[in-house]
C-alpha cells in the first residue's frame, strides 16, 4: 500500500483521481460517493464479491470469473447477483484449473476482462466491496483497473476473514490451523455447507457469513461501518 | 446471465411444496430469492410484514407463537412459514422467533402468487382451505391400482348395470320363465307394492318346477323365496361376496332406500376379482374347531399388508378386517350353541369399540357384551351364558384378539345382563356423568349387534338415544371427555411437537390421531340422536342434521382417512419386517409430503375440537 492511505483517507483520494481521470466506467464509480464511515452498518449495502484466479500473483495471474451478489437492508438480493467469466490472455495452470474447474475451453469463449469489468463496476457504486480474505479481490481488481484505465481500485472493504478473527480475539480465544477458512467459519454459524465452487456460490458465501458475524459483534455502542471495514 | 445457484436450486427441490414445481420454474426460482440471517433469541419479523413473504427455512429453527405467546409451532430444516398464514382464514396473529441460528430464504408474496397462478400442484399447499389440501392427499395417497381392490373399494351401486328385472305376485310361473328368458336374465324379483317379496331364480326353476313336474300355471308365489336377503347399494362389493358366500346364495338383491336398485349376481362379482377375504369368510364358517379359525385369523396380518400394498382406502380396510372379526365371532357363537344346545332365553352378541364401528386394522383388542331377555334367572340361566361367553371370549383370544385389558368382554359379570340391568346402566352413565362412566360410555355408545336377537338390541339402543338426545349436560360432559385426547401441534425435525414445547419420539397415530376423530364424531351423533356408529356414517348424518357444517364434516372425513391411511402403511411395514403391528409411528417414516397433510389433518381436527368446546361450554 502506498503512502497516500495514510495521508488521505477514501473520499479525498477518490476525489483525487476524478480530477483528472478520463471518461469511463472507472470514472463513473468514482463518481458516486463512499458509504459514510459512521453510518450503522445495517444501513449500507455491500456487494459480496469473489474471483476465481490462474493464481496468487496480483501481478502476473489473470482474473477467470467474477461473482456478485449485493447486500441491502440486511438481506442478500439473489435476483441482483451475477456470474460471468473473463478470457484470460495466456492458458489457464493445471494447478489453478483444479481449484475452479474452469478449463481453457471453457475461458476462450468469454469476453476479455475489459468488456466485463464494467458491470462489476457499475454494481460496485455506492457499496462497500464484500469478500472472504479480500486482499485477493481488492488488489486483482486493483491491478485490472490500472492495466485497462490506468488507474487503480480504491473503496471501502469488508473483510470477512479479518472480521472473524477479531470476533476470536475478542472472545479470547485462540485461532488454529484452518479455523478461518470460509467453510469452517460459516460451520461456527450455523451455516449450510456448499460443496461446489463458483466465484458465485462463495460470493454469497461470504455474504451470508457477514450477515452472521453482523448479528454476533458486540458494541457499547450500535455498530457503525467503520466497526467492519478493513481500508476506510 | 450464466447463473449457478445448484446449490440453492437443489435444496428448494427436495422441499415441499417446491418439490411439486418443474424443472424450468425451479431452476429460475433461486434468483427470486432473498437470503437472511436471524441469530437464536431473535423476532424474526413483525407479524405483519410476515404475510409479505414466504419464508424457507435453510439451516437452524424457529418457533411460531400466537398474540397470547403459545406455542403454535416448532420449524426446521425445509419448513415454510409466512405467507400462507394470511391466507388461510381466521388465522390467528402470531409471530416468530429463532429458536437456533437460522439462514433464511424469503420469496415475495408476488412471486408465490405468481407461482401458484401457473402451478395447480404447487398452489394447494396454500390452499385457503386445509381441508382442500388434504382431499388431494387423500385421494393421492388411494389412489386404486390394482383390480384385487375394486371389489374392496367399489360400492356395490357402481356395479349395478341395469333396472331391477322384477314381475308381480300375481303371475303365473310360466309368465315368469317367459319374462326371464326375454330379459335373458337368470333370475327374477317378485315385487308387490313396490315392496320386495321374493325372488326366483333359474336352480328355482329347475329344481322346484321341471324335477317336480310342477304345474307352470300356478301362481309364481308357490315357488320363489319370500322375503330374501338383501343389501343397500352404498355397501362395498366384497360385502355383496361375503354376503353371499355366507348364506349360500348367487343372487342379491340390492335394495335403495325403502325401494328396489337392482341385482348383484356371483357372476357379477367374479368378473372382477375375487380377493382372498371372501375365502377367509367362507374358510371361518366351514371351521368346527378353533385351532382351524385361528389359522385362518393369523392371515389377517398378510391381507393387511396386501391392501396396504394395493393402497386401498383405510375405510374399506376397517370394514374388511372387522367383517372376518365378525365372522369369527359369529361362527363362535355357533359352535358354542352347538356344543351347550340352544339358548334358554333370546340374548344378542353385541361388539363394541372398534369392531362396532368397523374400523378394526391389524391390531385389535375384543372389546363385547351380551344383552339377555328379561327373563333371564341366574339360577337358571347363569351358567349357560357364563359359558358361552368364555367359549367365545377365549376363542376370540386364540385366534389373536386378545382379552380387554379393561375386562369389557361379556365373560365380565358386569357386561353379560338382561336388558332391564342394561337400561339402568345407561341411565346412570347418562344422568351421572362421572370419569368412569364416561370413560365406559365411550365403549359402549358404539354398539352393534354381530349374533342374536334384534329386538333386544334395538331396544338398549333406542333407550339409550332417548336418554341423550338434547340432553346438553351429559353431552357437555361427553365432549370435554372428547377434549381430552389432543392432536400434536405437528413436528419438528425427527419429533413429534406436542403442547407445550414437549418432544416426543413417535407419534401414537391412535389416541392422538384416530381417538380425537372418533370422539368427536360419537358426541355430535349422539346430539343428533343418530343410530350410525361408523365413525364417517356418523359424520354423514350429523352434517346432514347441521350438527357441524358439511365442510367441517367433509374436513373431518379426510383428516380421519389420511390419518388412518397412514396408520395401516405403518402396521404394514412392521408386519412385513416381521415385527408385530402397533400405533407408533417415528417421524423417520414420514415423507415430507406426508407430514405436512398430518399437520394439516391436526389442525382441522384442533380446530373442529375448538367448535365443540365453545358449544358445550361447562
Amino acid at each position: 500500500m502506498s503512502i497516500w492511505k495514510f495521508l488521505f483517507n477514501l473520499d479525498e483520494r477518490r476525489n483525487w483521481y476524478l480530477r483528472k481521470m478520463p471518461e469511463g466506467p472507472l470514472r463513473s464509480y468514482y463518481e458516486s460517493s463512499f458509504p459514510a464511515n459512521d453510518t450503522d452498518w445495517r444501513q449500507v449495502d455491500y456487494l459480496a464479491l469473489d474471483f476465481e484466479t490462474t493464481g496468487l500473483d496480483k501481478r502476473k495471474d489473470e482474473i477467470l470469473s467474477i461473482g456478485f451478489a449485493p447486500i441491502r437492508g440486511q438481506s442478500i438480493r439473489l435476483s441482483e447477483a451475477d456470474h460471468f467469466l473473463a478470457r484470460p490472455v495466456s492458458a489457464i495452470p493445471e494447478a489453478s484449473a483444479v481449484i475452479h474447474g474452469i478449463l481453457d475451453d471453457t475461458a476462450s469463449v468469454a469476453r476479455p476482462l475489459e468488456e466485463v469489468l464494467p458491470r462489476l463496476l457499475k454494481a460496485l457504486e455506492s457499496k462497500v466491496l464484500l469478500a472472504h480474505h479480500a486482499a485477493i479481490e481488492y488488489e486483482f481488481l486493483s491491478c485490472a483497473c490500472k492495466k485497462i484505465y490506468g488507474y487503480p481500485f480504491i473503496g471501502p472493504v469488508v473483510d470477512t476473514l479479518a472480521l472473524e478473527v477479531r470476533i476470536f480475539r475478542s472472545m479470547d480465544k485462540p485461532i488454529r490451523s484452518g479455523d478461518l477458512r470460509l467453510d469452517k467459519a460459516r460451520q461456527r454459524y450455523n451455516l449450510p455447507r456448499y460443496p461446489a465452487h463458483n466465484a458465485l456460490i462463495d460470493a454469497i458465501a461470504a455474504g451470508e457469513l457477514f450477515l452472521a458475524q453482523g448479528t454476533y459483534r458486540r458494541k457499547r455502542r450500535p455498530l457503525q461501518l467503520k466497526d467492519m471495514t478493513v481500508i476506510t | 446471465m450464466d447463473i449457478e445457484l445448484l446449490e440453492i436450486r437443489d435444496f428448494l427441490a427436495a422441499n415441499h411444496p417446491f418439490d411439486q414445481l418443474p424443472e424450468a420454474a425451479l431452476s429460475e426460482l433461486p434468483t427470486r430469492l432473498q437470503v437472511r440471517y436471524f441469530r437464536r433469541d431473535t423476532v424474526i419479523s413483525e407479524t405483519n410484514s410476515l404475510d409479505n413473504y414466504l419464508y424457507l427455512i435453510r439451516t437452524g429453527a424457529v418457533e411460531m407463537f400466537s398474540a397470547e405467546n403459545e406455542l403454535l409451532a416448532r420449524l426446521g430444516e425445509g419448513d415454510v412459514f409466512g405467507y400462507r398464514a394470511s391466507r388461510r382464514p381466521n388465522q390467528i396473529e402470531h409471530h416468530c422467533t429463532a429458536l437456533e441460528d437460522a439462514l433464511i430464504y424469503q420469496l415475495s408474496a408476488q412471486d408465490v402468487d405468481r407461482l401458484c397462478e401457473h402451478h395447480t400442484q404447487f398452489a394447494y399447499f396454500f390452499g385457503s382451505v386445509v381441508g382442500d389440501r388434504l382431499r388431494d392427499a387423500v385421494s393421492h395417497a388411494a389412489q386404486v391400482t390394482h383390480s384385487q381392490v375394486n371389489l374392496i373399494t367399489t360400492p356395490i351401486s357402481e356395479l349395478l348395470k341395469r333396472e331391477p328385472v322384477s314381475i308381480s305376485p300375481s303371475a303365473s310361473i310360466y309368465e315368469t320363465a317367459k319374462k326371464m328368458a326375454e330379459e335373458r336374465v337368470s333370475s327374477i324379483l317378485v315385487i308387490a307394492k313396490g315392496q320386495l317379496a321374493g325372488i326366483v331364480t333359474d336352480r328355482d326353476l329347475r329344481n322346484r318346477v321341471v324335477a317336480e313336474a310342477l304345474d307352470v300355471n300356478l301362481p309364481i308365489t308357490e315357488i320363489m323365496t319370500f322375503n330374501p336377503t338383501s343389501l343397500k347399494e352404498d355397501a362395498f362389493a366384497f360385502q355383496a361376496q361375503l354376503h353371499m358366500a355366507r348364506h349360500n346364495i348367487h343372487h342379491l338383491p340390492i335394495t335403495r332406500g325403502e325401494g328396489i336398485a337392482g341385482m348383484i349376481t356371483a357372476t357379477d362379482l367374479t368378473k372382477h376379482q375375487t380377493t382372498s377375504v371372501v375365502y377367509m369368510v367362507s374358510d371361518i364358517f366351514k371351521q368346527d374347531n378353533i385351532q382351524h379359525m385361528r389359522e385362518v385369523a393369523d392371515k389377517i396380518p398378510d391381507l393387511l399388508v396386501n391392501m396396504a400394498a394395493a393402497e386401498a382406502s383405510a375405510d374399506s380396510v376397517g370394514h374388511v378386517i372387522t367383517s372376518i372379526t365378525d365372522a369369527i365371532t359369529t361362527r363362535l357363537l355357533q359352535l358354542a350353541e352347538e356344543r351347550l344346545g340352544a339358548p334358554p332365553v333370546r340374548y344378542v352378541w353385541v361388539a363394541a369399540g372398534s369392531q362396532a364401528r368397523n374400523e378394526q386394522t391389524a391390531k385389535s383388542d375384543q372389546d363385547n357384551c351380551m344383552i339377555i331377555d328379561d327373563t333371564y334367572d341366574p339360577k337358571l340361566h347363569g351358567d349357560y351364558f357364563k359359558e358361552l361367553a368364555k367359549f367365545v371370549c377365549d376363542g376370540l383370544n386364540a385366534c389373536g384378539y386378545v382379552y380387554c385389558p379393561g375386562e369389557m368382554m361379556a365373560t365380565n359379570d358386569k357386561w353379560r345382563q338382561p336388558l332391564r340391568v342394561w337400561k339402568e346402566y345407561f341411565s346412570n352413565w347418562i344422568t351421572q356423568p362421572e370419569p368412569m362412566s364416561l370413560m365406559l360410555t365411550s365403549v359402549f355408545f358404539d354398539m352393534r349387534r354381530v349374533y342374536g336377537s334384534r329386538n333386544l338390541f334395538r331396544d338398549i339402543a333406542d333407550h339409550a338415544l332417548e336418554m341423550t338426545r338434547g340432553n346438553r349436560i351429559f353431552l357437555a360432559f361427553m365432549s370435554g371427555n372428547a377434549l381430552s385426547h389432543q392432536p400434536p401441534i405437528g413436528f419438528f425435525r425427527n419429533f413429534v411437537l406436542i403442547k407445550g414445547g414437549e418432544h416426543n419420539q413417535t407419534f401414537d397415530v391412535k389416541h392422538n390421531g384416530i381417538v380425537p376423530i372418533v370422539d368427536l364424531a360419537r358426541v355430535y351423533s349422539l346430539a343428533a340422536g343418530s343410530k350410525s356408529v361408523n365413525t364417517l356414517d356418523r359424520l354423514e348424518v350429523v352434517a346432514e342434521g347441521g350438527e357441524i357444517t358439511s365442510e367441517g364434516a367433509r374436513d373431518l372425513k379426510d383428516a380421519l382417512e389420511f390419518i388412518s391411511y397412514l396408520r395401516i402403511q405403518h402396521q404394514a411395514r412392521l408386519i412385513k419386517a416381521g415385527q408385530p403391528a402397533d400405533n407408533f409411528m417415528s417421524p423417520d417414516h414420514l415423507s415430507h409430503f406426508e407430514r405436512n397433510h398430518l399437520k394439516d389433518a391436526f389442525s382441522v381436527v384442533r380446530s373442529m375440537q375448538n367448535v365443540l368446546s365453545q358449544r358445550y361450554k361447562m
